[in-house]
């Protein structure tokens, strides 16, 4: 009888662990195929929801439990302006953090001068905060692009930040999933991704990890897994893996519709 | 201060990276000999305040006046860490506070406060904020200025969390060289808690990053005086004792 064998990779996120995880990250791409896709349409399908059901690692690891409401603030905008400070820098060598950031942070408000953001986006949040949160928002963008620039310095490929984060929506489901990306790592055919959490991981990190690679691959045009998924937890030190194989693959989708049952099944009761 | 922080670059010592695996080891050994295979729900969180607590701690220093504070200080240092002009320290440090967070008791206490209180609390901040900013400086933005750099080490499987927030941490952890300083700020004047802080800090990031800081320092706005530690394996160890010995009065968890 054949056995289904996940992987987990736990390691202390130092510059030798990081090349010990790319190098020996499994070839030989899995693929998802149509067929993959159809079948996950019927199990989220199966699944009735009252509104668009949006899932991501987070909710996976919450057992599908509400988050509180989300607001923008200096510690939720810092990913964003972060990232896009170092996409910045990329382009332009001479850029410091500081000033990337404050070149993101001044498009952000330009985009909501010129009438571009949308009530609830983060430039329009930014346009209305006073003086003294926009620097406590630079501060924030600043630790965050700093420790993002040190992990791909320790990396031992040329990485990428990730222009946005994956999405899928699963036609006829009324579900859209999301995997956060931040750093994305090509080696020939294949091809590794690096997620950077706060935190500590809790003990349904290594499914969040699973889902995340799911959505991955199946945001991806050729339905092609990445080698491996790496989740960084920089306050805590640590990183997590998992690899693209079948196993995870199916594990993750598994924890996903799991979710989404959770996700109903808490409402249900709440109606109750 | 921030020259005396970096030092002279060419007497830099090189990266020690096989320090953390020791220092994780002797913690482990030293808590399982304090609280044995238990295994807790609640861990036992340990705070650079956890070892602060001995009777001859300056009870100003903990009254929600001087908690204040220091968490207002703390906000302005952040402010000033990416060159933002502080024209009126105290709103703009309570603006800073308010956006990041929510609810806490120490906010409502600010709240709670009347209006000659406010005007002592701001006036106070003002001076300690004058004295931050004449011994900061700017700092260049190559060396890496990182504001509020939360750490958290979960040791004896988990029984116990350290947990810890570095004011201002500087210079690379993927240099050759030891570059990085870790900075910490306070409104009282420094003592012996102070340099378990310092120490607390050089430890927590020894084990996070597996790499050892260059320096660590902690910075009086009161006093106007610096103390400022290279850090050594001699240092760490004495962090090591300062955590078993917290542990050792907090437990067993009430």
């Amino acid at each position: 009888m054949a056995t289904n064998v996940t992987t987990l990779h736990h390691r202390r996120l130092t510059s030798e662990q990081l090349h010990d995880l790319v190098h020996s990250a499994p070839g030989g791409p899995v693929q998802l195929t149509d067929d993959h896709r159809k079948s996950l349409t019927s199990r989220f399908r199966g699944v009735a929801s009252p509104g668009h059901r949006r899932l991501d690692a987070w909710s996976v690891e919450q057992a599908g439990r509400g988050a509180s409401t989300f607001r923008w603030s200096p510690a939720t905008s810092r990913r964003v302006l972060g990232n896009g400070a170092l996409r910045r820098m990329k382009g332009q060598r001479s850029l410091s953090i500081i000033d990337a950031v404050r070149d993101e942070l001044a498009d952000q408000l330009l985009r909501a001068a010129s009438g571009y953001a949308r009530g609830g986006s983060l430039a329009y949040w930014l346009a209305s905060s006073p003086h003294p949160v926009l620097g406590l928002v630079t501060a924030e963008a600043v630790t965050w692009a700093t420790q993002l620039h040190e992990i791909a310095q320790a990396l031992p490929l040329p990485c990428t930040v990730a222009t946005a984060d994956a999405y899928y929506d699963v036609a006829t489901a009324r579900t859209t999933l999301r995997a956060r990306r931040d750093l994305l790592l090509t080696q020939g055919d294949e091809r590794i991704v690096v997620r950077v959490r706060a935190g500590t991981p809790g003990k349904s990190a290594g499914p969040g990890l699973r889902a995340d690679l799911t959505i991955e691959t199946l945001a991806h045009h050729d339905g092609i897994a990445p080698a491996r998924f790496i989740g960084l937890w920089p306050e805590a030190g640590v990183c997590l893996s998992v690899d693209g194989t079948m196993d995870d693959l199916r594990s993750g989708a598994r924890a996903l519709v799991r979710t989404a049952v959770a996700q109903q099944r808490q409402r249900t009761l709440l109606a109750a | 201060m921030v020259d005396a922080l970096r030092g002279d670059r060419t007497r830099r010592p090189r990266n020690d990276t096989t320090v953390s695996a020791g220092l994780r080891a002797t913690l482990d050994d030293g808590l399982y000999d304090l609280i044995g295979a238990t295994q807790l729900t609640t861990p036992v969180v340990v705070r650079p305040s956890s070892l602060h607590l001995r009777p001859k701690t300056s009870e100003f220093s903990t009254s929600s006046h001087g908690r204040l504070r220091g968490v207002l200080i703390s906000q302005i240092l952040r402010l000033m860490s990416v060159g933002v002009v502080i024209d009126h320290a105290f709103d703009d440090a309570v603006l800073a506070w308010r956006s990041e967070v929510d609810t806490s008791e120490l906010l409502e206490q600010l709240d709670r406060l009347d209006d000659d209180e406010r005007a002592r609390l701001a006036t106070d901040l003002g001076a300690h904020r004058v004295a931050l900013a004449r011994a900061l400086g700017t700092i260049p933005a190559g060396w890496l200025p990182r504001s509020g750099v939360r750490a958290s080490q979960r040791l004896a499987g988990g029984s116990v969390v350290l947990r810890d927030v570095v004011d201002l941490m500087i210079g690379s952890t993927t240099s050759d060289t030891a570059s990085v300083a870790l900075f910490d700020v306070t409104t009282s004047p420094l003592g012996e808690a102070a340099e378990r802080t310092m120490r607390f800090h050089a430890l927590v990031q020894t084990l996070r990053t597996s790499t050892m800081p260059l320096r660590t320092c902690t910075f009086s706005t009161a006093t106007g005086e610096l103390w400022m530690r290279d850090v050594d394996y001699e240092l760490l160890s004495r962090s090591v004792d300062d955590v078993l010995e917290a542990v050792a009065s907090l437990w067993p968890p009430t």
